[in-house]
């Protein structure tokens, strides 16, 4: 297993990706500062409503994560060295969940660091507000993660299939239509950074915490265990 | 020791017509059509453009819906009066989709080729660097503009037969086509253009794609943000760097009139010569770096 | 090897199609120990077959078994089978040695820096290991390739095209190596669309055509087959008659007939002979040559041939 994660690894790091990244990353924590120096400062709702769910969790996590996930398989697909790994005398989990892994780890620690900071200087360096989006960036790269691996691996059209998720699904239809909310990977977080402190995030109608952790776990079990069926039935290039 | 022997077994030269450059340039244009509709590639790669075109077709056709539906109601001329969306907004509506669309498509004609080498196969053809990518962005920029011409269209229709006096509607906006035709063109050589260069940069499509979207997506928010926090010129300038909205600028000079995604913006109030020349520069720039990145390419 | 011994790769009543096209049609052979060789034309479904033998792709119907198990979704399995696939999968970011070394660890072998020195000695890459293998030529590369596919010491071994890019110093080695292997009791199926190659090494052939089986067993008898069977050449030429009464008279010539529509069919179980002398003549006659084209790809008229028999 540890050979596929290294490998993964490798073939997710490449410097200019990992500068974009960072750049992205930033961008949240940039606009905050701005929006902090003005004596009219946006209430907790606005600012969770543009820049912690539009922005982070909306738009820089789905898209970063939609790059490196869809590599994890895609890449292998497209350059047809997938076999190198499925001639292996290893159960398909032991290919599926390392891929999964390494994509957490190369994307999770920018965005992660993003939301720290933000909320560090958004919420006044309130802990628990802080650990609240941090793991709520933490969450969504992992569900974001879970269902673009598994993409990359069922399609050659995994970028645009993706693209339209995020930009229609999460950025359009689930703004407006609350039913949408049950079957939305943002909401899911939002819902996990609302049930750590609901203290400072009272407001909005959001999934209980105990649903939220049970949505997220159905979502990152089930793409995974997508991943390795389709990895065992597939016709390998 | 052995001799050589060199034998003739009768090979005969073509004696038919050599067509040459212009052939070549056309051959790659077609290509390209069929690449970015899908066509001689299976049922799959035609799911997606269809999709984004039949999106775009669906938003005109509920527009016109929708405005038929309050004429109907409330008497002719009240989704004019209400402001419900129209030509003028149209774009501004579909841009992400549009945005999308080219992002996805634009990669399918240039990386590939660099990718696998394909690319020098052309080049030893009667064809130069600047040929091909001419070529690729001419077919490009058609199947986008045919993309934006097309749910207008839908809507102009829509309108017009949905107009009590159908008629008259379209001897007082006949002018809304050729308006949202031109802006069209601007929407899409702005759009084919950027999501070419995008494509130019990497091998990989998904990179591409991604980068470009990310690009749009995660740009708007930042400086609508910013251009708010700012105030006088220093916004104006700002929120002229929203991507999204820079064809949007030409589209409201075109229609003397400012859409629904722009009638806030603090750039709206540049003069229409700053807008248009904006637009221009915005393509123009990168079309002269896709240029410079493939003309002096040789196999 | 006693004739009761059970076979290694068994293929029971194999097809696959994709769609409307039936790539392998019902195909059904044993594999033992010792080198056989798997041969067809471009096209054929020798790598499709191939593909399902290894478990790569599913069979449409039918089954494949290798030491008696079912081949696909058996994962176990890949520790006693070696795969090298007809195209050039590396990670070229990756140093050579460090690919082999990866795929030992993947495969579950013990000691595996010392199985990648085996491996990369064993395709005499040790000079090079230690670069990128975007850097390596075709021929290093499918080498280093080679080594990836022997460092787990696999029982069996399947090779598709493996000296495709292959130079003639490489392809002495490899086929060398090839033949020590098979002595040491191991099972390879190689596969090629190059008669000479498969003949120098492979003691069974199977030939695939058109996704049939349409001959197995030693390579002799189909050598045997194929030259009892003459070519069929057709030649267009401005004076048939003339080059007819001529060409009758060569030795690579079996039979001559003119067409009504005047192309001369000739008959000839010597096609090579037949390539110099018939231009030759025709140049001595002053007769012009307008086409020449064999009407019968040589495996395909054994297939027919045999189909017939």
């Amino acid at each position: 297993m540890m050979s596929v994660y290294r490998l993964t690894l490798r073939q997710l790091s490449g410097k200019w990706r990992l500068i974009i990244m960072a750049v992205l990353a930033s961008l949240p924590v940039i606009i905050t500062l701005l929006m902090l120096r003005d004596d009219d400062a946006p209430s907790v709702g606005d600012f969770e409503t543009a820049i912690l769910s539009a922005m982070l969790a909306g738009a820089i996590a789905p898209l970063v994560v939609l790059a490196i996930a869809g590599a994890a398989f895609g890449n292998e697909v497209e350059d047809r060295t997938l076999a190198n790994l499925t001639l292996s005398p290893i159960p398909r989990w032991k290919i599926a969940l390392p891929k999964l892994l390494a994509t957490i780890t190369v994307a999770a620690p920018f965005i992660a660091l993003s939301a720290l900071v933000t909320a560090h200087f958004a919420f006044l360096a309130d802990s628990t507000a802080t650990i609240a989006v941090t793991v709520s960036a933490l969450v969504v790269v992992a569900l974001y993660a879970a269902a673009f691996v598994w993409l990359g691996l069922v399609s050659t059209q995994a970028i645009g299939v993706g693209l339209l998720y995020i930009v229609l699904w999460e950025g359009f239809f689930s703004g407006f239509v609350s039913g949408v909310r049950l079957l939305s990977i943002r909401h899911y977080a939002i819902a996990i950074m609302h049930g750590i402190d609901p203290r400072r995030f009272a407001a909005g109608d959001h999934l209980p915490l105990s649903a939220a952790i049970a949505l997220c776990l159905l979502v990152i079990g089930g793409f995974l265990f997508l991943s390795v069926r389709r990895l065992r039935r597939m016709d390998v290039p | 020791m052995t001799g050589g022997t060199v034998f003739d077994i009768g090979y005969q030269r073509y004696t038919g017509v050599r067509e040459g450059r212009g052939r070549a340039r056309r051959a790659v244009f077609k290509d390209s059509v069929r690449t970015a509709l899908g066509f001689g590639r299976g049922a799959k790669a035609k799911v997606l453009p269809w999709f984004f075109i039949g999106v775009l077709s669906a938003i005109g056709l509920v527009m016109a819906i929708v405005a038929g539906a309050a004429n109907r109601l409330g008497g002719p001329g009240t989704a004019e009066r209400a402001g419900l969306p129209s030509h003028v907004d149209f774009y501004g509506a579909a841009s992400i989709i549009m945005f999308v669309f080219a992002a996805v498509v634009a990669p399918e004609l240039l990386c590939r080729d660099r990718r696998e080498g394909v690319i020098n196969l052309y080049l030893v053809r009667p064809l130069t660097g600047t040929d091909y990518i001419a070529a690729r962005w001419l077919a490009f920029f058609l199947v986008m503009l045919a993309a934006a011409w097309a749910p207008q269209f839908i809507l102009f229709l829509g309108l017009s037969m949905g107009d009590a006096a159908p008629l008259v509607y379209l001897k007082n906006h006949w002018l809304d086509v050729p308006r949202f035709m031109l802006s069209g063109v601007a929407m899409a050589a702005f759009l084919t253009t950027l999501a070419m260069l995008t494509a130019s940069f990497t091998t990989r499509r998904a990179y591409a794609s991604v980068f470009l979207v990310g690009l749009v997506v995660i740009s708007s928010p930042f400086t609508v943000g910013l251009a708010e926090e700012m105030e006088g010129m220093a916004a104006q300038w700002v929120s002229m760097f929203t991507i999204t909205n820079i064809p949007m600028h030409v589209n409201d000079v075109i229609f003397g009139k400012f859409s629904e995604m722009t009638e806030e913006v603090p750039a709206r109030l540049f003069a229409n010569w700053i807008k248009v020349t904006w637009c221009i520069a915005w393509t123009a720039i990168p079309g002269a770096l896709l240029w410079s990145r493939y003309r002096k390419l040789t196999p | 090897m006693s004739a009761t011994s059970a076979p290694v790769i068994r293929v029971q009543s194999v097809s696959r199609w994709f769609g409307s096209v039936v790539a392998v049609s019902e195909v059904s052979f044993d594999i033992m120990p010792g080198i056989t060789g798997l041969l067809g034309p471009n096209g054929a479904g020798k790598t499709t077959l191939l593909r399902m033998i290894t478990g790569l792709a599913e069979t449409s119907s039918g089954t494949v078994s290798v030491f008696g198990q079912p081949v696909r979704d058996n994962p176990p399995l890949y520790r006693r089978i070696g795969v090298m696939s007809e195209h050039e999968t590396v990670y070229g970011f990756m140093k050579g040695r460090e690919f082999v070394t990866m795929m030992g660890e993947l495969r579950g072998v013990p000691n595996v820096e010392a199985a990648a020195d085996r491996a990369i000695a064993l395709v005499d890459m040790a000079d090079t290991q230690h670069r990128a293998m975007d850097t390596y030529s075709r021929g290093m590369r499918q080498r280093m390739r080679l080594a990836a596919t022997l460092v787990h010491d696999p029982e069996i071994l399947i090779l598709d095209e493996p000296l495709n890019g292959a130079d003639p110093r490489q392809r002495v080695h490899f086929k060398r190596l090839l033949q020590q292997l098979a002595a040491d009791g191991r099972t390879i199926v190689l596969s090629s669309h190059i008669l000479e190659e498969v003949e120098e090494l492979a003691e069974t052939v199977l030939l695939i055509i058109n996704g049939k089986l349409a001959a197995s067993g030693g390579f002799r008898a189909i050598r045997a087959a194929l030259n009892q069977r003459p070519y069929h050449v057709r030649v267009l030429c401005d004076a048939p008659r003339a080059l007819a009464a001529r060409v009758v008279g060569l030795p690579s010539v079996d039979a001559v007939h003119v067409d009504p529509d005047g192309a001369l069919i000739i008959l000839s179980r010597n096609v090579l002979d037949l390539q110099v002398e018939l231009p030759r003549l025709a140049r001595t006659a002053s007769i012009r040559l307008l086409r020449v084209e064999p009407l019968d790809d040589s495996l395909e008229s054994v297939f027919g041939y045999l189909v017939e028999q």
